[in-house]
């Protein structure tokens, strides 16, 4: 397979970014005060206590600037597809010689990098300065945690790639994709640390994708996980996006048959 | 006031509900998403005050109390106040050249001609939802005074956020871009607003109290009604004034309003 035309998307929707730079400070504005607001409420909750449950304030500080940091560098375009399908332009974009999946990852990829580049490494340092975290539990661990955090964003991408699909059907997935994101907002850890939801909360967790998302990563971090349980962590998470992006590529395969143009 | 005013805001609304509702099934799925984004807050605090039962002293129904008001107040406030949110579009896309033309006052047409049905549903059920499942368990004695207390502030809690978006919808008439302003000033004050400010650094208690005074909205209100602590911290006026924040304010914004309208220049086409 030909890689090339995949980096040139790629660097295109990089370079694209870069042209609107008081929106991306103010993405990094948003994303540090996202953490401390839930910063502010947790040192509240701790209040004198050092640890709850094993767990101190500087793990749950940790959690939420690498959940909420990673969460800005894990751009997905939720309307790629739907947005084509709206104006018409998958019609042309159907007659490329590339893939049109290619050409999605290749874009949201170019994304992520800027956003890791210019959003989560600024947000990071400006956290650190402030509130302050925990460094990673080895350098082996975090290497571990960056391969994790990679498959993190598989799991991530291929749902909102599952849920684009839906477009083929629905005139309007704006509804789809909010709920989807409240989803992943409430049960991948990065509102809540999942250390915290009830024993019967996280047995139902054991069986979503969610939790591979952002806190599988979390946890290598924090050396909290065995080698062998990483293994087994890491054979979810493959499994997660094997899962979701075969469901998403038969409503891929069909939706092509079934796809109208209105006009163009 | 002319005699056909109320025969205009019936059509006006007539026609948003037609648009809205257009597609019944997608308005449905639109309102419940819109609900479920709002709930996001909600959830993740049932789920962390099951584990650490208050939050400075807050216990989860006083929590959802706080909350209710916040989600009450946009409701309504969106049934007339989502033109003024939206101004920046209608400024940049040269329909408000429009609306200056017809002969009637322009901030009537604003207010009358669009409303978010969505928002007002999701946000409106989510507040009203959340004070009945509290309001009898947060220890408020219901009676003439706690419930006339209870309209006044809403009201009052309306207006100064009305206030807010007036004032930005305002600064469009000088910049043509302020959806940025909105997202500093309201949105992401609006995202502390859901707590006790007492759990916050000073500075932004600050911030919440005089320059975007959302502390008035729904946790002096609350702290009237409910009397805990933290409360001690702050004068004991700040729980009468939310009324008069509102009135003040809204006068202000629409006198900045009044005045910029003469500086007016389009957008051009």
């Amino acid at each position: 397979m030909m890689l090339k035309p995949y980096f040139a998307f790629a660097k295109k929707s990089f370079l694209k970014r870069s042209a609107y730079r008081f929106n991306h400070l103010m993405s990094i504005f948003n994303t540090c005060l996202q953490i401390f607001i839930f910063w502010g409420i947790y040192k509240a909750l701790y209040g004198d206590r050092t640890e709850v449950d094993g767990i101190t304030m500087s793990m749950v500080t940790t959690n939420f600037i690498l959940s909420m940091g990673l969460s800005a560098v894990f751009y997905v375009d939720d309307y790629f597809l739907p947005s084509k399908i709206w104006d018409g332009s998958i019609a042309n974009e159907l007659l490329r010689p590339v893939s049109f999946k290619g050409k999605m990852i290749a874009e949201n990829l170019g994304n992520a990098a800027f956003n890791f580049v210019f959003q989560f490494v600024p947000a990071l340092l400006i956290c650190v300065w402030t509130i302050g975290m925990k460094p990673p539990a080895s350098p082996q661990m975090f290497v571990l945690f960056l391969v994790s955090a990679i498959l993190g964003y598989g799991v991530l991408w291929s749902i909102s790639f599952a849920v684009q699909m839906t477009a083929f059907w629905l005139v309007n997935i704006w509804s789809l994709t909010t709920i989807k994101t409240v989803f992943i907002n409430v049960l991948s850890g990065s509102m809540i640390p999942l250390w915290f939801m009830p024993e019967w909360m996280r047995g139902v967790l054991q069986f979503t994708p969610f939790s591979s998302i952002y806190f599988t990563p979390v946890q290598i971090y924090l050396g909290q996980l065995s080698l062998q349980e990483i293994c087994f962590q890491y054979l979810v998470q493959i499994l997660w996006i094997i899962v979701i992006y075969f469901v998403g590529n038969l409503l891929w395969i069909k939706g092509q048959k079934k796809l109208v143009v209105q006009g163009g | 006031m002319k005699c056909d005013t109320f025969y205009l805001i019936g059509m006006y609304t007539k026609t948003i509900m037609k648009s809205w509702f257009q597609y019944k099934i997608d308005a449905v799925l639109r309102s419940l998403a819109v609900f479920l984004r709002e709930a996001t807050g909600i959830i993740v605090i049932y789920f962390t005050l099951l584990k650490f039962d208050t939050l400075n002293g807050w216990n989860l129904y006083e929590m959802l109390f706080l909350f209710s008001f916040l989600f009450v107040t946009y409701g309504i406030l969106i049934l007339f106040f989502t033109g003024l949110r939206d101004f920046g579009d209608t400024v940049r896309n040269g329909n408000f050249d429009r609306f200056i033309l017809r002969p009637r006052g322009l901030l009537f047409q604003i207010i009358f001609i669009n409303a978010d049905w969505f928002a007002a549903i999701g946000h409106g059920c989510l507040g009203i939802a959340l004070f009945i499942i509290s309001a009898g368990k947060v220890g408020v004695e219901w009676n003439v005074i706690s419930i006339f207390y209870a309209i006044v502030t809403i009201v009052g809690g309306v207006f100064i956020q009305g206030a807010i978006f007036l004032f930005l919808a305002t600064l469009n008439i000088y910049l043509l871009e302020t959806d940025s302003l909105k997202e500093i000033f309201y949105w992401n004050m609006r995202k502390f607003a859901g707590y006790p400010i007492s759990i916050f650094h000073k500075g932004i208690q600050m911030i919440m109290i005089y320059i975007v005074p959302f502390a008035f909205v729904n946790y002096f209100p609350v702290q009237f009604l409910l009397r805990k602590a933290d409360m001690a911290q702050y004068p004991s006026l700040f729980m009468y004034m939310t009324p008069l924040v509102g009135a003040g304010m809204y006068l202000l914004a629409y006198g900045f309003w009044r005045l910029s309208l003469k500086y007016y220049k389009s957008s051009g086409n």
